[in-house]
């Protein structure tokens, strides 16, 4: 049989395949800036937009079809919202709501595989077609005695090539991120710690049980209940939770007091989980929030929890202290303790980067600094968006070889962000509460 | 009349008796029986009963690979959706359960085909008969496939599409066996991909208005 040698040849090849995606992207990308070059020739008023404009969608493309973790980095990066150039952001945004699906039959040989039924035996009805992408897996409908429930079915295979999936998405992490590699593998170690346990089901189903109990007493919060008998390591079957993404909700323009609603809801739920049980749903990102006809706000996926150490929380929240900013010796100590400087740094290093993260400090606390804040405020975000920009392009900056910050501030800095976007998104002005001890 | 299904069975018994006693075999010994002889003394029967089943142990593992994608089908069949796929659809659903089917006999395939110098030369006569059979299966598949515009008619090309998707077929078996995953879950990601692929391929696409249009400007030069 003449495939027997291509056969062998085969098995290889799909990591080569892959990879070759990945070099097509590349050769896209280097392209795209070719051509704004020629352009620009032409017509020497250009911007980068465009550019970007062109790099975000060859990238993403490949991105989504390899899906996956590959895709969960997408929807990081499109979360770091302060670090990318716009046009990434808007394309990246995407990958949070549609990936290409599994097919039927796949579905149901993943449910004979666990349940050893399909699943129109083991429901009433089951939706043929996913309803929604998830991360790294689909959602479909399913309706039993009359009630409705979102079935999640993860993609086989994911668990396991994470890592090889993170190892690929590197060089293009570098590239877009601007981060030098060290700095980069510091980080990626937590990614790729978060992403093994997102791929866990039956940790997912506890974790989500355990938050959603410690954070009932929260008034406007609706959590799904969680059906052991049908979810397994690669399904999860939980409440179907009727409503809107903020983003479709937001265009049926609802009332400022509803808006205030959710938005302080949303706040509630992230102070409980931060400063109380210390552990926190550290995915903000719109997909994973319903809102409800009555302005409940509904939270349905818990992949992705962060545990945050007690001596990092000490240290992180004690920078939001508005005094703080001027006393230099007890912020020094904390900056050192969060590793934003060490003593590999030269003088002139620690002069600069001290002036940098003191002014993001002062600027991302500001919501902290007063009793009330309002997120609709567009100039806001503009500054933080202005001063990322400005940072990392400062050449300062880019020649350092250090890593900078405590791998632990990757998932709390990427929460808080998707926080105060959602929060900007709702237009919402809240509450913004603080624990006793920073008051 | 009466005794005719009473002697069939009785056939289909030894038939089926050999089957087995091939198989416990080879999984107890690692490798095939030395001699037709030997086979047929270890099952108490005689050497010419054999015959009159089977020809060979080549026969034998030709049979049970037929009868492995046999009970494939009948599988798909009893699945109500089976119907309403689509033929993509259709061959995934094919795949997957041939996999799972091929899992019963796992530990058999593996000594027979794990080590792949061998199995060169003899996996090609023993599925030989499998084969044919699935590309009977794959025929009415691609016609479906054709008349649902799912699949487009490409001159000369599209008469070999049986022979790609027996490509597949041997490559998901390849892979299937070199597979350490648990639950065999890159397995099914290899196929979901192969699969689309495939289809992707013989779906109509931009090479086809590409080739249309070279023709149409070559013609009008």
């Amino acid at each position: 049989m003449s495939g027997k040698v291509k056969e062998q040849e085969a098995i290889p090849v799909s990591k080569v395949q892959r990879a070759a995606k990945f070099i097509s992207t590349g050769a896209k990308v280097g392209g795209n800036y070719v051509k704004h070059y020629a352009k620009k020739m032409v017509n020497p008023s250009m911007n980068k937009e465009e550019l970007h404009q062109n790099n975000a969608t060859d990238i993403y493309n490949s991105l989504s079809e390899l899906k996956g973790s590959a895709l969960k980095v997408a929807q990081m990066m499109s979360m770091d919202k302060n670090l990318l150039p716009r046009a990434y952001q808007d394309k990246f945004t995407m990958a949070q709501y549609s990936a290409p699906p599994l097919s039927f039959p796949l579905v149901v040989k993943t449910f004979q595989k666990y349940f050893g039924k399909t699943p129109e035996s083991l429901f009433d009805t089951f939706t043929r077609s996913a309803v929604n992408a998830a991360s790294i897996g689909q959602v479909h409908q399913a309706t039993k005695n009359g009630k409705t429930f979102a079935v999640k079915i993860q993609y086989p295979g994911v668990a396991d090539s994470v890592s090889s999936d993170l190892k690929l998405v590197r060089p293009f992490a570098l590239r877009l991120l601007n981060m030098n590699e060290r700095e980069l593998d510091h980080y990626m170690e937590e990614v790729e710690e978060r992403l093994i346990e997102e791929t866990d089901y039956h940790l997912e189903v506890e974790r989500s049980r355990e938050i959603s109990q410690a954070c009932a007493h929260i008034p406007n919060l609706k959590f799904p209940s969680y059906y052991d008998e049908f979810s397994s390591e690669r399904i999860i079957t939980m409440d179907w939770i009727a409503g809107k993404h903020i983003k479709e909700w937001m265009e049926t323009n609802p009332s400022q007091k509803l808006k205030n609603q959710v938005g302080q809801a949303l706040w509630d739920f992230y102070h409980h989980q931060v400063h109380n049980l210390k552990q926190v749903h550290a995915d903000p990102h719109p997909g994973n929030f319903i809102v409800q006809e009555d302005g409940t706000l509904g939270i349905i996926d818990f992949g992705c929890v962060k545990v945050i150490p007690e001596d990092f929380y000490q240290g992180y929240f004690a920078l939001i202290k508005k005094e703080l900013v001027v006393n230099e010796v007890e912020l020094n100590q904390i900056f050192y303790g969060l590793d934003f400087i060490s003593d590999k740094d030269t003088e002139e290093e620690k002069i600069y980067f001290k002036g940098v993260f003191k002014e993001m400090i002062s600027l991302l606390g500001k919501p902290f600094h007063v009793d009330r804040f309002d997120f609709a405020d567009d100039r806001y975000f503009e500054q933080i968006f202005q001063l990322g920009d400005r940072i990392s392009n400062d050449r300062m900056f880019k020649k350092s070889r250090q890593a900078r910050g405590s791998r632990h501030g990757l998932y709390i800095n990427r929460t808080y962000f998707g926080l105060y976007n959602l929060l900007n998104q709702l237009q919402a002005e809240v509450d913004t509460t603080k624990p006793e001890w920073l008051k | 009349m009466e005794t005719t299904p009473v002697k069939k069975t009785t056939k289909k018994d030894y038939r089926k008796l050999i089957l087995e006693g091939y198989v416990s075999h080879v999984l107890e010994h690692g490798a095939e029986p030395t001699s037709v002889f030997k086979f047929a003394k270890d099952l108490k029967m005689k050497e010419e009963e054999f015959y009159s089943h089977f020809t060979s142990f080549e026969s034998i593992k030709s049979a049970i690979w037929v009868s492995i994608f046999d009970t494939t089908l009948e599988q798909i069949e009893t699945q109500e959706v089976f119907k309403e796929y689509s033929v993509r659809e259709k061959f995934l659903s094919f795949l997957f359960t041939w996999i799972e089917e091929l899992k019963k006999n796992r530990s058999y395939l593996l000594s027979l085909y794990q080590d792949k110098s061998k199995s060169f030369k003899s996996l090609p006569s023993d599925t030989k008969e499998f084969k044919e059979k699935f590309k009977d299966f794959a025929s009415e598949i691609i016609l479906e496939g054709k008349e649902t515009q799912e699949i487009a008619s490409r001159p000369l090309i599209s008469d070999r599409y049986d022979e790609a998707l027996w490509l597949q077929v041997a490559f998901v078996f390849r892979y299937w066996l070199d597979d350490r995953s648990p639950r065999f879950e890159k397995t099914d990601a290899a196929i979901e991909k192969s699969v689309n692929l495939a289809f992707d391929l013989m779906g109509k696409s931009a090479l086809d208005s590409f080739l249309d249009f070279a023709k149409f400007l070559y013609q009008n030069k």
